[in-house]
Order: C-alpha cells, then structure tokens, then sequence
C-alpha cells in the first residue's frame, strides 16, 4: 500500500497495545474507521480497556468499547488537545494512532512537544494515501494532495511531488517541476487516492 | 583517551562521616586538568604494600572545573584494599597515577525533567549532576536512601534543599519506589547509582511503570564483579597461567600480573575490558550478553 523505494520513509505498524504501558491514549482519524474496524480495535484493546482513552477526530460515530470516549471535530483540535495534554499524560503512558499519513504527523510531532518519546508511540496508517507536500521553493505547505504534480498553495509553482519525506513537517518535498523549461508541465496523474 | 593517564597530588583530606572521607586532587603537574563532564568518573591506582589496585570513583567537583578533583570514598569493611587504603594510608601530598577523566552516566540533556535514586555512596556521580543543575531552573528531583546518620553529610553538595528527598530504613521514612516513578510527565529521564538490590528494585519499578528503558539509566557500583569463585585462567597471547583468587575480579589478577588491559569503568558497563572465552568451562556468571565473551 504504501510501496516506496526510500528506506528512509517511515514504517507504520499494525495496532497493539503495548501492555508495559501504565495507560493507553488512542486517537483515531474519523475518516479512517472504515465498516469493521471499530470492532477490530475494540478486540485489538480489549486487554487495556480498562486504561483506555480514546479520541476520535472528525466523525461522530456512536461507539462504545475503547474506554472512555472523546470526540474531537479535526486534526487541529487533536493537536490543540495534546499540546494542554502534558499533565494528563506521562511516561509510562503509550500513545496510538491511526489516519492517514498527514494527520499521523501532525500528532506524532505534537506528542512529541509534548515529551512523548519514539518507545511511547506507534503510528498506523490507515485510509487515503494522500500527502502533506512542502515546497521547497516558498516552504509553504499544500495539504490534501493526491496527485504527482501540485499546484503549491503558497506560491502557485508546478511542485512534482517527490518521494522525500520529513518527519518534522510530516510532509513530502515538493519541487518545481517546469524549473528548466518554463510552463513544460507533464501530465498530471492521480497517485495518491 | 583510555590510556592516557594523569599524575596527580592529594591536595586535602576532609573525613565528612565516620566512613566518608573527601579527596581534592590537583595536577603535580603545570597546568590545569582536563575538563570533566556531568556524571564523569576517575579511574584511581592506588599503590598499597602488597598490591596495585584501581578503582572508579565519580567525580563530585563542579563539572568543568580544572583547578580540582575531588571524589567521596566510603570505607567498606569489606573492602578489596582501595577504600581501606584511602581511608587509613592517603596523606595529603601523595602523588597518584590516575586515568583522565571518564563518562558513561551523562545526564540526559534533552529531558524535561530528571529524577535521580542514590543508594548510600552512589550519590557521587549526583553531585556533579546538582553542580550542573542547580541555578539553571532545571526540573530534577534527587532521592537519596541512606542511613538515618548520614542524611545530613552531603548537605554542603545540594544547594537546592527543595529538590532533594532523604529516605531511610523506618516507618515513614522509605522511598516507595513505584509511588514516585508513577504519573511522572512524558520525557522525564530516571537515573539510579547505588547497590544492586536498590538498582534491580527501580529497573523493575520502572518497566512495570511503563517506562520506556531509553529513559532509564543506571551506574552500577564495580564490587559486584569483583569476586567469586577461585578459578585459573590462561592467557593465551602471553601464554601465562594465572590464579584468580576469591576476592578479586580476572581483570585485577591480569593486572597483578603486571599485564596492561584496556578498560574503562571497571566495573562491567563500558565493555572496553570485553574478551573471547577461548576454552573451557566459565567458573563465575557471565556479565556479559554472550557466553563466549567475558567481561574480565
């Protein structure tokens, strides 16, 4: 699914509790609990049901299972959560998550202001295989991006979406693609549904 | 720099407890020692009648100070001479051979808050930890598990008294090891120096804690790899047979033999000393991850 030639990109793991944890925060990107994947991970955590706090972002889903419950409307406000969440969790406590690889990040760097180490957090992706891409030439980011070649949001220059991958900026670099022969832009193709 | 060594002269002697007794070194000769780091440790030869021997001891002077060393050394009645030695032979003025200074218990820059647990003695390499972090506004907390007697002897180190938690052996007064390692925030780095039992104690505590062992750091006093049972080894590049005796650790009775070893910690953490086992049937537990290799 997520075939690259890159060593360098990160390998996303399948879901597990890590039972040496003390308590266990999963958070969930809505779009990705896809039919029967709430009863998978109500199986998956069943042994930490008890130290278990979900946060699921962006779907309203009744559910029940996951110890107890918090629904948050985006990726934005899971990130806002975390940065107040310092002293609500600790060292001893494991942090899951599942989503699509931007909304992986963007948690995965804001446990990580907040203290979260590697050993603390596994990373699961699910859902759209769609990139965060960073322009190399404004650093601003294009967001959503499902195609091999994007117009950058920032400056408007044909980005060819490269491979590249940061896991500070959770993005993938972005380079003009018409650089040498002005306004001499490939086919764009749909790469990543 | 593991084999380059210093000349150095005791400056001062100051007992701080009927068995605590403080050494200032400086350089016998011109110019100022080498920096240490945070948590760094001295490899001492001390020259008693019958033997040579060499031990760790963590430095306590403020980190970075090259005017002075200065280590604690307890006296331990069972001691293998190094203690002993310092306690009843040191004169101020001696000269000693010593190695530079050494780190294998670094604090852990990154942290966002560092718990230290000393067993008695083990609180050394602490101090210079306190001497790094004291009046920067570094969150840390130092807990200390000594005799009732001794609560007060390292006073003069800890100049952040608010930081500092003294337990000992009576109701009310014990460290609860799993209390104090539970709900701490994330990125908080734990540090334990001090006799086995207490170092096992909190290794576990804190992996049924969950915490994440890259956070948990540990120095080990050397005396538990310093005896056993007797055995005879054989060195195959020299070709000498030599006899380990009881109270000694192979590494000290190939130094008796007068032959140089490379190492570091002396005491089973750094694996500098790590050699094959070529033959034959191991007489003490390994130390080591492997059976063919031995930490002498």
């Amino acid at each position: 699914m997520m075939h690259s030639d890159i060593k360098s990109r990160p390998a996303y793991q399948a879901l597990v509790p890590d039972l040496a944890g003390s308590r266990h925060l999963l958070v969930v990107e809505g779009e990705t609990l896809v039919a029967g994947r709430l009863e998978e991970l109500v199986q998956v955590f069943a042994p930490v049901q008890a130290t278990l706090h979900t946060w699921l972002a962006g779907a309203s889903t009744p559910m029940a299972g996951l110890g107890r419950l918090w629904q948050l409307e985006s990726a934005a406000d899971v990130v806002d959560a975390l940065a107040c969440a310092s002293r609500g969790y600790g060292v001893g406590d494991r942090l899951y998550v599942q989503g699509t690889e931007p909304f992986l990040w963007s948690v995965a760097t804001a446990a990580a202001v907040i203290g979260f180490s590697e050993k603390q957090l596994r990373l699961h992706h699910a859902g759209s295989l769609r990139r965060r891409v960073w322009c190399t030439h404004c650093h601003g980011t294009t967001e959503g991006v499902t195609t091999s070649i994007v117009a950058c949001g920032g400056c408007g220059r044909h980005l060819l979406v490269r491979d590249h991958f940061s896991r500070r900026l959770g993005a993938f670099m972005g380079v003009q693609i018409d650089a040498e022969v002005p306004g001499e832009v490939p086919t764009t193709e749909e790469v990543f549904p | 720099m593991t084999g380059d060594q210093l000349k150095l002269r005791v400056a001062a002697i100051q007992d701080i407890a009927p068995t605590l007794r403080l050494v200032r070194f400086e350089n016998a000769d011109a110019g100022p020692l080498p920096p240490s780091a945070t948590g760094a440790h001295l490899q001492v030869v001390l020259q008693a009648p019958d033997k040579q021997i060499r031990n760790a001891y963590s430095l306590i002077s403020k980190p970075g100070s090259r005017d002075a060393y200065e280590i604690i050394v307890r006296r331990v009645p069972e001691s293998r001479g190094g203690s002993a030695y310092i306690h009843e032979q040191l004169q101020t003025g001696d000269l000693l051979t010593t190695s530079w200074p050494g780190n294998l218990f670094a604090p852990q820059r990154s942290a966002r808050k560092h718990i230290m647990i000393a067993g008695g003695i083990g609180i050394t390499p602490f101090l210079s930890y306190v001497a790094d972090f004291a009046g920067k506004g570094i969150d840390y907390e130092l807990h200390l598990c000594c005799r009732e007697e001794e609560k007060d002897s390292f006073a003069p180190w800890l100049p952040e008294p608010d930081k500092v938690f003294v337990h000992w052996d009576a109701d009310g007064h014990r460290l609860d090891i799993p209390a104090l390692l539970l709900r701490q925030p994330a990125n908080t780095h734990l540090y334990v120096c001090g006799p086995d039992f207490l170092t096992d104690d909190v290794l576990e505590a804190a992996e049924a804690g969950g915490w994440p062992d890259n956070h948990v750091h540990c120095e080990r006093f050397g005396s538990a790899l310093s005896g056993g049972e007797a055995f005879r080894a054989v060195l195959q590049r020299s070709g000498k047979q030599i006899e380990v005796g009881e109270h000694e650790s192979l590494l000290e009775a190939i130094e008796r033999e007068g032959i140089e070893v490379p190492c570091l910690c002396r005491g089973g953490a750094c694996g500098v000393c790590l050699t094959n086992v070529l033959d034959g049937e191991r007489k003490r537990p390994a130390k080591s991850s492997s059976q063919s290799l031995v930490i002498p």
